[in-house]
């Protein structure tokens, strides 16, 4: 059954490490209320966690789409920053173009893509140099790890 | 579900639904209905805090009697060592330790070398540990409980070494048994302890397992007798007590906040106490922050144990006489140092359990029925003022929302929804003013029939 029973989106604000990290706080708030398992949970916020990040690290504006069906739970992160070049590379363990002052606040360690696919059952990252990037991840609710 | 042990109780006799621990509660777990505070058992944290703002006296720690001891042949006191900074100046560690033998107690346990060696194994575990970062420190039980019941993502980062006054009671049990020539099971290890939490956690240790402590007695619970006892020792006898054992620097130091950042110099330490300011920290680590920090000292209790509800004098004296003190007793003995040597290698540091979350499984299954209660929520938020008056007989807002779309609460309870509610309430609570309130009657206002 593909009928959504929840949606939610938020907007991101690139460079705004303050607010950095609220949205994954908010999605994981929601699925724990909602009683998710606990792995399933964590997987969830490791990708909004992340991908969040990307866009307040690289991007300038982004949204964050989370929708939750019976069986599936998606997340959607789209940016209107610069792109990436090359997809391949920055899907690369350990590949950042991260600054030193972002290492020093505990991020850029180039783990960031890899983990969302990782973390992922269905994994797409389509983007444009000049318009943006676009990461959609789902996670399966029923898939008995 | 495991039964949940407190160590709190509500007198509903003496309670008047005076809606202030309701409002003291960190974790929302204060309900009150019908003029009367209950607690939801699946959200307590065993903090304490609702007891200190209870103006009505009606809730009490559960504390236990020197006499329920009294069935051990043995009985050996494990003093905290905040014990040693809750007496005036002239009353020192040898007076302390003369009066817990005067009350009773066979023999005293000075724990400095459980914490040493806990120190080090906290600094190997630091060291070794891969992440997620940070470590969080376990010797509070209320951090423990918080991070069962409102940080569950959490569990896995409670640092699994066992806390001092575990091992304490451990070796103290094994040490007494050889000597005497008697079972351990007669002998008891009994915590001397600065907080009702801690000895909640002896009866009821997080992990599942049981304590290597019999029991425990609040400071509060022996500073009288021992204050009363020091004016009839005799020198020698201090004195006896004195060498007997107690009291090094490193051991009073332990109880002055920040204690670990000496022995994890190298490594990202960061200490923070007092319950609300933990709750802060913690929301920044679930947003993914503080990953840099390696340890995270946290205790409840506003300025670290010393702060705890069973203690006796305020804080920022027994912190000034802890001070004073230091300067008085020697650092570590060199013995102190050779146990630790010795004894390291052959120590089983590990918890005996795994410490999990709490679940509160009051939800459907369905995850359709889970949005729909979400949306419940969501909606009947919207329908609230937003100000937090508690009036429903809910914390917040929030709770009370929560409450309604798990069905534990009613719209009808709110004074905004509902305006019949008010006139209910001026009767429960007005109806039971003992006296009529004069001043009031003066400008016009007559309470209502009772
Ligand atoms: N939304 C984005 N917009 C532009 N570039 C991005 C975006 N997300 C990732 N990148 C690029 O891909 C690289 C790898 O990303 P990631 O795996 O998250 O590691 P990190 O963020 O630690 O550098 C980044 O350093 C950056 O160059
Ligand atoms: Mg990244």
């Amino acid at each position: 059954m593909d009928e959504e029973l929840f949606r939610q989106t938020y907007s991101i604000h690139g460079r705004d490490f303050d607010k950095a990290g609220e949205t994954a706080a908010h999605i994981k708030q929601i699925l724990r209320e909602l009683g998710l398992d606990a792995g399933l949970v964590h997987r969830a916020v490791i990708i909004a966690f992340e991908a969040e990040m990307n866009v307040v690290m690289y991007a300038d504006e982004g949204t964050v789409t989370f929708t939750l069906t019976e069986d599936a739970l998606k997340l959607e992160i789209a940016d209107q920053g610069p792109g990436i070049e090359d997809i391949e590379l920055a899907l690369t363990e350990g590949y950042s173009t991260a600054t030193d002052q972002m290492r020093e606040m505990g991020f850029g360690f180039g783990m960031g893509l890899p983990n969302i696919r990782k973390n992922s059952d269905d994994f797409n990252l389509v983007s444009e140099v000049g318009k943006g990037t676009t990461v959609s991840a789902m996670i399966q609710l029923n898939s008995s790890a | 579900m495991p039964e949940l042990t407190h160590g709190f109780k509500i007198d509903r006799d003496k309670c008047d639904g005076h809606l202030a621990c309701m409002r003291a509660c960190p974790t929302q777990a204060v309900r009150v209905r019908e003029g009367k505070a209950h607690v939801l058992p699946d959200l307590c944290v065993d903090c304490g805090l609702c007891l200190t703002a209870c103006p009505s006296g009606a809730i009490r720690a559960e504390t236990r009697s020197f006499a329920e001891f009294d069935k051990f042949k043995y009985k050996v006191a494990v003093p905290s060592p905040v014990l040693f900074g809750q007496f005036p100046m002239a009353v020192g560690p040898g007076h302390i330790v003369a009066g817990l033998l005067g009350m009773g107690f066979d023999a005293v346990w000075d724990f400095t070398v459980e914490l040493a060696l806990v120190n080090r194994a906290i600094l190997d575990y630091v060291e070794r540990w891969e992440g997620p970062f940070p470590l969080l420190s376990v010797s509070c039980p209320v951090v423990v409980r918080l991070v069962q019941v409102l940080y569950p993502s959490m569990v896995d980062q409670l640092i699994r070494v066992q806390v001092p006054r575990e091992l304490a009671g451990l070796e103290a049990k094994q040490k007494f048994s050889e000597q005497l020539g008697i079972p351990p099971d007669d002998i008891a290890a009994i915590y001397i302890t600065p907080c009702q939490a801690k000895s909640i956690s002896i009866l009821k240790p997080a992990e599942g397992a049981k304590s290597n402590l019999e029991g425990a007695l609040g400071i509060s619970d022996v500073y009288n007798n021992i204050l009363a006892l020091t004016h009839t020792l005799q020198e020698d006898q201090v004195q006896l007590a004195s060498n007997h054992s107690i009291c090094s620097g490193a051991m009073l130091r332990w109880t002055i906040n920040e204690a670990q950042g000496q022995i994890l110099q190298r490594h990202r330490y960061m200490s923070v106490t007092g319950l609300a300011n933990v709750i802060q920290v913690f929301d920044d680590i679930e947003k993914g922050k503080l990953r840099n920090i390696e340890y995270l000292e946290c205790d409840a209790c506003w300025g670290g144990c010393i702060g705890g509800n069973l203690t006796v004098d305020n804080i920022y004296v027994t912190r000034s006489k802890l001070h004073r003190l230091l300067a008085e007793v020697p650092a570590a003995a060199p013995q102190v140092q050779a146990e630790v040597e010795r004894r390291y290698p052959a120590t089983d540091f590990s918890l005996k359990g795994r410490v999990r979350r709490r679940t509160t499984n009051d939800g459907p299954t369905d995850l359709r029925e889970r949005v729909r209660r979400m949306k419940v929520e969501e909606a009947v938020t919207r329908a609230l003022p937003g100000l937090d008056c508690g009036l429903c007989g809910a914390p917040s807002c929030g709770a009370f929302a929560k409450d309604v779309a798990r069905g534990t609460g009613q719209r009808s309870d709110c004074v905004f929804l509902r305006e019949g509610r008010l006139r209910e309430l001026k009767t429960t609570y007005l109806s039971r003013r003992k006296k009529p309130p004069e001043i009031g009657e003066q400008f016009g206002v007559s309470p209502p029939p009772a």
